[in-house]
């Protein structure tokens, strides 16, 4: 087995703090958090294209660099390269398990288009809220890393 | 003839679905942890040890054992000397989303059109599967499924004649791409025979095979452990990160087909199975 970092995180993040973060590291992390799922994206970039601000939280988020997004299994080659090219890393934390995962959640607001219902923009704060680092911001990918070493079988 | 009041029905599946959100099977435990004892690598033990933590949180506390309460589905045995007495049983699952997923906070995740649909702000309708059979009795199995898992389901319109081997095949490269999506360890339910519209209802049902329970066709139960194993030669591992353990297990159930096809269905659920039975 490699070696592994334990690592606190703590937002807000800026620009170098997720280069010392290799793929499988654990990462414990602490800060405010914002949470968007299908319909929140669907909606936001309709407000682009209509010319209206994205709600204030986002946008200054943005400015500043997104730094680590949260999800769970595989994301497109095309994204993979995009957190390469902005020093970003993509964590992911246990799917299934939001029983344990929410007992480092300390509080939650909704940001905006509450008629979204759970697809509201919610914004989390978070207590050593643990991850694992999926994809790193040089070019490292723990599904695939992960996948080879304990390969016993050929598919094609 | 015998008379079943609707609302006795609406109670007990309202019960049933309060109680498989929150807790876990015993036999789902109780695998979970040898998935423990055999898993290598060191971040896929991490993993399965949070899903073991997340079931005791779940029941002590009260919390749903997942964020995706799922989209429910009912595969329902009717006697034929049965009558509901009140209301249809489509009527009957609704009615007991609404007032579990109310009751439970359970999170509403059901829109009423894919394109056009607003929540429809009480997780119903449920999907409802029913079969007649001889007898006097009703047997309701409730399903509940994340969106996560059923985003993987597959259908194949295998050559007539295919070999075991060859749907392995094609099951294990749909896998291989997709398991990591779905929350592994799955548990596979794959479809054989029947056409195409039928196939992935005998894979749902497959899945939906209480945990522990063989198949009755000793020939059928090779190929399950056969495919189980090398499914778990993947490397994919708990939540994709790498590591011995992708699936739980694999379900088959087959039916009689047309000569010149070969229906292959596959429908998976996430580790969080969350499976319960009722009768009548």
């Amino acid at each position: 087995m490699e070696e592994r970092n334990e690592i606190l995180l703590q937002a807000p993040l800026h620009g170098d703090d997720v280069l010392p973060l290799w793929a499988g590291d654990r990462v414990l992390f602490s800060g405010d958090m914002y949470v968007a799922r299908d319909a929140t994206h669907r909606r936001m970039m309709d407000d682009l294209e209509s010319g209206k601000d994205l709600p204030f939280e986002v946008s200054n988020v943005l400015k500043r660099g997104l730094r680590v997004t949260i999800g769970k299994g595989e994301r497109s080659k095309r994204v993979k390269n995009l957190l390469e090219k902005y020093s970003s890393i993509y964590g992911i934390a246990c799917g299934g398990a939001a029983a344990y995962i929410s007992q480092f959640v300390t509080r939650c607001q909704v940001l905006a288009y509450p008629e979204l219902g759970t697809q509201a923009l919610l914004r989390l704060f978070v207590q050593d809220f643990p991850l694992v680092v999926a994809y790193d911001a040089h070019g490292g990918d723990l599904f695939e890393s992960g996948k080879i070493r304990y390969r016993r079988i050929t598919l094609y | 003839m015998r008379s079943i009041p609707v609302d006795e029905i609406v109670l007990g599946m309202e019960k049933a679905l309060l109680e498989v959100n929150v807790r876990s099977p015993k036999p789902l435990r109780n695998q979970m942890m040898e998935v423990l004892a055999t898993e290598q690598n060191e971040i896929a033990r991490e993993m399965v040890s949070e899903i073991l933590e997340n079931y005791v949180i779940a029941e002590e506390q009260y919390l749903p054992l997942c964020q995706d309460t799922g989209m429910v589905m009912a595969e329902i045995e009717i006697g034929n000397t049965v009558i509901i007495e009140g209301g249809t049983l489509q009527e009957a699952v609704n009615e007991a989303c609404r007032r579990a997923y109310h009751q439970g906070y359970f999170r509403k995740s059901i829109i009423s059109d894919p394109l056009f649909g607003g929540n429809t702000g009480d997780n119903a309708p449920g999907v409802v599967f029913i079969r007649q059979v001889r007898g006097e009795t009703l047997r309701i199995s409730l399903f509940v499924k994340g969106g996560g898992c059923d985003n993987i389901s597959t259908l194949w319109m295998m050559k007539p004649g295919s070999t075991p081997a060859e749907v392995e095949r094609v099951i294990l490269r749909a896998l291989d791409k997709n398991a990591a999506r779905a929350c592994p360890p799955l548990v596979v339910g794959i479809g054989m025979g029947g056409n195409a519209a039928n196939v992935m209802i005998l894979a749902s049902r497959a899945m939906a095979r209480p945990l522990n329970t063989l198949h009755p066709d000793e020939r059928y139960r090779r190929w399950e452990k056969k495919w189980k194993d090398d499914i778990n030669k993947l490397g994919i591992g708990p939540q994709g990160v790498g590591g011995l353990i992708t699936c739980l297990d694999v379900r088959i159930e087959s039916a009689p087909c047309h000569i010149a096809s070969f229906p292959v269905g596959m429908v998976c659920s996430c580790h969080v199975f969350r499976q319960i039975d009722r009768e009548w």
